[in-house]
C-alpha cells in the first residue's frame, strides 16, 4: 500500500490528535509571535481613545457563553480601555442565555481592578426581552424599557442613571457579538440616533461585519480572538487572546499542512487511476 | 478557591471532557452530558419567558395600572388555537398582527439603516483620491456587487455578456466563501483553545 493509499484511509482520529496537540504545546511551552494591527483594530481604539475622559459609554455583551472564548477577552480589552479614561460604563444584553451575568461578572471583576464604584462608576442593565423594542425603546427613555438594574435596584436610585436619559447621553457603544444582533444596533441605532458604535465579534461573524466598517456604520472592528489579541496589545496588556494567538496560528499551520497534503493526495491517486484505466 | 468553587470547576471540566469524548466514539457518557444540555435549555427557557414575559411585561404592568397591556395577552392565548384542527385559523389573527407590526417596523429600519447606507458605499469614485490602489479596490467592489447581483438574476439564461458577468460573480462569490470557511475556521479554533485554556489553566491547575 503506497503512502498516498495509506493516507487516504487515515484513521480522522488520528487528525483530532494532531489538532489537540497544536493546541495544549504552545500552553506548556509559550512562544511569543509578532500581532500585526489591522486598519479595523486600530481605528476602534482610536475611537475610544478619543473620547472625553468620564463620559457615558455602553458595552454591549450580545453573546452566548459558548463563544466566551472569543468574545471574553474583547470584553476584558474593551473594559481596560474605557476604565483607564474613566468612562462610565453601562452593560446590558439581548441574550437571554448567560449575557447579563456575564456582563455582571466581566464588569465587576474590572470596576474591583481600576477601584470602580458600581452605581457611579458602571451599571448592569440586564436582560429585556425582544431587542428591536429594547433598542427603539432606549432612543426615548432608558428607564421605561430597564425600570430597575439587574439586580432589581430602582434606576432613580442609582447616581450614574441621573445623567443617562437616552442614547443622546450616550457617547459610545461597544457590541460584543456573536450574532445577528449587531445589525440591529447598525440599523436601529446608528442609523436613527446617530451614536457611533464600535463592534467586537466572533470570528464567524466577523466577515459580514466588514462591510459595516468599509460603509462608516461601525468606527472599527475585532474579529475573534485575533481581534482581542490586537486590543490587547495596542493597550499594552498581555492577557488571554495573545496567549491564544500561539495555539492559534500553530494549529492554522497544521490545517494548511493538512488541507495541502490532502489536496496532492487527491490528485497523485486521480493520475494513478488513470495510468490504471490506461 | 473555595469549595465550592471547586466543585463547580471540576462539574464543569468533567462535562467538558464527556462531550469530547464523542470525537473518540459516541458513547454513553457523551449522550448522558448531552442531554442534560438539551434538558437544562429547555427548562431554562421555559423558566425565563414565565419571568421576562409574562411576569414582567403582561401581568405586573396589568395589576399596575396598564389594563390595556390584555389585548396583546389575548393575542398570545389565541395562538394556542394552533393545537386544535377546527379553530387553528383563529391564530392568523395574531399572526396577522405580529407580520403586520414586524413588516412596518423593519421596512424602514432595514432600507434606512442598512440597505442604502451600503447601496452608498458601493458608489464609489473611481478617481479613488487615494492613488492607483484605491482605485482598484473601488473597481473591484463595484464588479463584485454588479457581477454577483448578476449571477442571482435568474429571468434570463446565462449566456454571452450575461453569461460571463455571472462567471465573475461566481468567482467572487466563491472567494467570499474562502474568506467566511477561513473565519469560521478561526472561531472554531478558538473555541477549543478556550476549552483547553480551561482545562489545563482551571481544573489542573486546581490540583497541582
Amino acid at each position: 500500500m503506497s503512502f498516498w493509499q495509506k493516507m487516504d484511509q487515515l484513521d480522522r482520529r488520528w487528525i483530532y490528535l494532531t489538532v489537540a496537540a497544536a493546541v495544549i504545546l504552545p500552553f506548556l511551552l509559550p512562544t511569543p509571535l509578532p500581532i500585526v494591527i489591522t486598519p479595523e483594530a486600530r481605528s476602534l481604539f482610536d475611537a475610544v481613545e478619543a473620547l472625553p475622559d468620564g463620559c457615558n459609554v455602553m458595552v454591549v455583551y450580545d453573546y452566548y457563553p459558548t463563544t466566551i472564548a472569543e468574545c471574553e477577552p474583547i470584553a476584558i480589552a474593551a473594559l481596560h480601555h474605557m476604565f483607564r479614561k474613566n468612562c462610565k460604563v453601562i452593560t446590558l444584553s439581548n441574550i437571554p442565555y448567560g449575557g447579563p451575568s456575564m456582563a455582571e461578572r466581566i464588569t465587576r471583576m474590572m470596576g474591583d481592578q481600576y477601584g470602580k464604584t458600581y452605581g457611579v462608576d458602571f451599571v448592569n442593565l440586564g436582560y429585556k426581552y425582544g431587542y428591536v423594542a429594547v433598542l427603539s425603546g432606549m432612543g426615548q427613555s432608558i428607564e421605561s424599557i430597564f425600570p430597575t438594574d439587574n439586580s432589581g435596584t430602582p434606576l432613580a436610585q442609582l447616581p450614574l442613571m441621573d445623567s443617562v436619559k437616552n442614547y443622546s447621553d450616550i457617547s459610545f457603544i461597544f457590541e460584543i457579538a456573536d450574532n445577528a444582533t449587531a445589525d440591529y444596533w447598525v440599523s436601529i441605532v446608528n442609523a436613527q440616533y446617530g451614536v457611533p458604535i464600535g463592534c467586537g465579534g466572533t470570528a464567524v461573524m466577523a466577515p459580514k461585519f466588514y462591510a459595516y466598517v468599509a460603509s462608516g456604520q461601525f468606527v472599527g472592528l475585532l474579529g475573534g480572538m485575533r481581534g482581542a489579541a490586537e486590543y490587547e496589545k495596542l493597550i499594552e496588556i498581555e492577557a488571554d487572546a495573545t496567549v491564544g494567538m500561539q495555539s492559534q496560528s500553530l494549529v492554522h499551520l497544521v490545517i494548511i499542512g493538512l488541507v495541502v497534503l490532502g489536496n496532492v493526495g487527491y490528485w497523485v491517486g486521480r493520475s494513478q487511476s488513470k495510468r490504471r484505466a490506461a | 478557591m473555595s469549595g465550592w468553587e471547586l466543585f463547580q470547576v471540576w462539574l464543569v471540566a468533567l462535562v467538558t471532557l464527556a462531550l469530547f469524548s464523542f470525537m473518540y466514539r459516541d458513547n454513553p457518557v457523551y449522550r448522558v452530558a448531552e442531554h442534560i444540555f438539551a434538558g437544562l435549555t429547555a427548562g431554562y427557557q421555559v423558566g425565563l419567558i414565565w419571568d421576562t414575559i409574562i411576569v414582567q411585561q403582561l401581568w405586573n404592568p396589568m395589576l399596575g395600572g396598564e389594563w390595556w397591556k390584555f389585548v396583546p395577552g389575548v393575542l398570545g392565548v389565541l395562538m394556542f388555537s394552533r393545537l386544535s384542527g377546527k379553530w387553528s385559523w383563529v391564530s392568523r389573527t395574531s399572526l396577522a398582527f405580529v407580520m403586520g407590526t414586524t413588516a412596518g417596523i423593519f421596512l424602514i429600519s432595514e432600507l434606512h439603516g442598512r440597505v442604502l447606507p451600503q447601496m452608498q458605499d458601493t458608489m464609489l469614485p473611481l478617481d479613488g483620491g487615494d492613488g492607483f490602489g484605491a482605485t482598484l479596490l473601488s473597481v473591484i467592489v463595484v464588479l463584485g456587487v454588479l457581477s454577483t447581483l448578476i449571477y442571482f438574476y435568474f429571468s434570463k439564461e446565462h449566456i454571452g455578456t450575461l453569461g460571463a458577468a455571472a462567471k465573475l460573480g461566481i468567482w467572487f462569490i466563491m472567494i467570499s466563501f474562502g474568506a467566511h470557511f477561513g473565519y469560521t475556521v478561526m472561531g472554531r479554533v478558538s473555541l477549543l483553545i478556550g476549552r483547553v485554556h480551561f482545562l489545563i489553566e482551571d481544573w489542573i491547575g486546581s490540583f497541582l
